[in-house]
């Protein structure tokens, strides 16, 4: 295999890579902040694809502009949801392994509800259209790559994304507070770090992310009702290689298996891709459950 | 009532339904004993989830796993052995998968188990069609040896009674309690001598060796199997919603919310499936929420509860639009103001 072989594989690996992250974060900012292991993120971004696909269908408005859009409305949508279901778990749950098993058993009613929802709204049948789906030539040693530049876009938005979040969180008081939050919840507290005013905030910004990372995904892939838990289950694994609760894991993670993935189908067999991601889940989770890149070992 | 007599109502009441489930085939049409049967099976899957995963609070998702061994196994091994030695391989190849299975993952606790047995049972699923597609050449098996409809409804009747028999008496033995007491704190159970790690390994393989019967059993209804329908992840979140909603520590929680969810699934699924899907989503969120011991536990005293909670919210919204609220903490000071004068 020639070396422009090789870069154009890992290239290919590293442009799903972009889009698990950006999935993948969303999540672990609510896994990490609040102890919700929302099973229903991938149906969240189900929704925001299929927005982008109705606008983009019925007004012909570009998907860049829906990218905004389909943040805001979930966000709206991820406040309300804190608001109505995980807001009265808080006060009632006795303590905090009591109340991750209830936001789990909550998410797994979002994630039917969700999905049913939108598949007797439009219908189970795979949906897509075209945007920008000409090839692009990109010259590299040895050779030159070819890469459509929908998944270009895609890419570069993803991580664009991904990486405001992390900066959001590092540099701003508001991540200040919220990393605060993910390290001690009661000493963030007595700080005089207001836990109902942001627990709202970041899940609906995690939902937000899930938004915009459909949004993205339906430029380059086609959509359906079912497209959500493939995503979730991808999410959970970038997670678990990252570390949960970590951001800058969740982003090299995501990246990873994106690579891995790629390199294990071209070697083995396109079937296996699945086998694949869930033998890396199930080893990491057994043999290093803290997580690929954590320095110092913490209790699970 | 003491635990006696406690003993004997729930025998009694087993006892009820299962000669009115035994006479149904008798009497009622194709449909009905259809419907039965699938009632039956969940009401197998369900109780045997609750026996585990609800007395030691380790959240399963590994139903659809050992369902779906079981129907793989009987469909391979059916024209071969008889049909109850198949359902019995069924049930233990379930259960070995279960001990080494449980054997990796039971030291785990709370989400990280649950994600990773769903991860497990994924990976079974994926490398079961791996395997058919690259090795026998087939998605799905066609079953050619197929006993009669009333063959398959008793053995499930006879599964879902012994699961609930079973229920009842392991609740009275010290392994009963022993999984209890692991629910309520693990580590106090392991000072107080449980073998924890054995305990929670038999308990595992147990519901496993059920569901894998269950499973072995309602392969041949549908007379053609393969990895997607029989693997589905949605029969193991079917059984674990209806424990939960029912009540998965109770004995009937499960029994109860079965049947319920089997009448609302075939009246609903055949004109609107999305509306019983996402019914089955609401309710679950609402049991969570506001019913965390399930159907089982709703008493009279549950509505009031809920009455007394509706009341209080109504009045402090009706205190804050109407100013009410501004006003009364107002009054509250200005009385402090005039204590501290005098």
């Amino acid at each position: 295999m020639s070396f422009s072989a090789w870069l154009e594989l890992i290239a290919s690996g590293l442009i799903t890579g972009g889009i698990y992250a950006l999935v993948a974060l969303g999540l672990n900012l609510q896994y990490g902040l609040m102890r919700i292991l929302n099973i229903a993120h991938g149906e969240f971004l189900m929704v925001g694809a299929f927005l982008t696909w109705m606008v983009q269908t019925s007004f012909g408005l570009s998907p860049l502009w829906m990218i905004p859009v389909s943040f805001g409305l979930l966000y709206v949508l991820g406040v309300a949801v804190h608001w109505l279901c995980f807001r009265r778990l808080t006060a009632t749950s006795p303590n905090l392994d009591v109340f991750e098993a209830r936001g789990l058993m909550v998410a797994f009613g979002l994630m039917f509800l969700v999905q049913n929802f939108i598949s007797y709204v439009w219908g189970g049948d795979l949906r897509g259209y075209d945007y920008l789906t000409q090839p692009l030539a990109i010259p590299l040693p040895g050779g030159s790559a070819q890469f459509a530049v929908n998944k270009l876009v895609v890419f570069a938005l993803a991580l664009l994304f991904s990486g405001a979040l992390i900066l959001l969180l590092r540099t701003t008081l508001l991540g200040k507070g919220v990393r605060a939050l993910m390290q001690s919840p009661t000493g963030a507290q007595l700080m005089g770090i207001n836990t109902k005013r942001l627990h709202p905030m970041m899940f609906g910004i995690g939902l937000g992310l899930s938004g915009v990372a459909g949004c993205l995904l339906s430029m380059a892939y086609t959509i359906s009702p079912s497209m959500g838990e493939p995503y979730t289950v991808t999410a959970l694994i970038v997670i678990t290689l990252g570390g949960f609760g970590s951001m800058g894991g969740a982003l090299a993670g995501g990246l990873l298996l994106g690579v891995i993935e790629a390199l294990g189908m071209h070697f083995t067999n396109p079937s296996l891709k699945a086998l694949l991601s869930y033998v890396v889940f199930i080893g990491v989770l057994l043999l290093r459950p803290e997580g690929l890149f954590a320095r110092k070992s913490r209790k699970a | 009532m003491n635990s006696r007599q406690f003993l004997i109502r729930d025998l009694l009441v087993l006892f009820g339904l299962t000669g009115w489930a035994v006479a149904l085939p008798g009497f009622a049409s194709e449909f009905i004993v259809s419907m039965a049967l699938t009632c039956l099976m969940y009401i197998a899957l369900s109780s045997s989830w609750a026996l585990f995963c609800g007395t030691t609070r380790y959240l399963s998702l590994a139903t659809s796993a050992f369902f779906g061994i079981g129907a793989y196994a009987s469909a391979i091994l059916l024209e071969q052995v008889s049909w109850s030695q198949a359902i019995a391989l069924g049930a233990l190849i379930a259960a070995a998968v279960a001990i080494v299975m449980g054997a990796a993952v039971l030291h785990l606790r709370g989400t990280y188990f649950a994600v990773l047995t769903f991860g497990m049972t994924e990976l079974i699923r994926h490398a079961i069609s791996y395997f058919e597609k690259t090795v026998t050449g087939t998605v799905g098996r066609v079953l050619m040896v197929v006993p009669e409809r009333d063959t398959i409804y008793f053995t499930v009747l006879l599964l879902a009674v012994g699961t609930v028999a079973l229920s009842i008496a392991i609740r009275r033995t010290r392994f009963g309690l022993a999984m209890l007491g692991i629910g309520a704190d693990e580590q106090r159970a392991q000072t107080l001598g449980v073998n924890t790690r054995l305990v929670k390994i038999a308990g595992f393989a147990l519901t496993a060796a059920v569901a894998g019967a269950v499973g072995a059993a309602m392969s041949v209804r549908w007379t053609y199997i393969d990895p997607h329908t029989v693997f589905n992840p949605f029969i193991g979140f079917q059984t674990v919603l209806i424990a939960l909603i029912g009540g998965a520590a109770t004995l009937w929680g499960p029994l109860i919310a079965a049947i319920v969810f089997s009448v609302l699934a075939e009246t609903l699924r055949l004109q609107v499936p999305q509306v019983y899907m996402m019914s089955l989503g609401l309710l679950l969120i609402l049991a969570v929420l506001y019913l965390p011991g399930g159907l089982a536990s709703l008493r009279t005293e549950t509505f009031r509860g809920w009455r007394d909670s509706f009341k209080a919210w109504w009045t402090e919204t009706k205190d804050d639009l109407s100013g009410e609220a501004k006003r009364r903490k107002l009054r509250e000071t200005q009385l402090r103001e005039r204590r501290d004068v005098f």
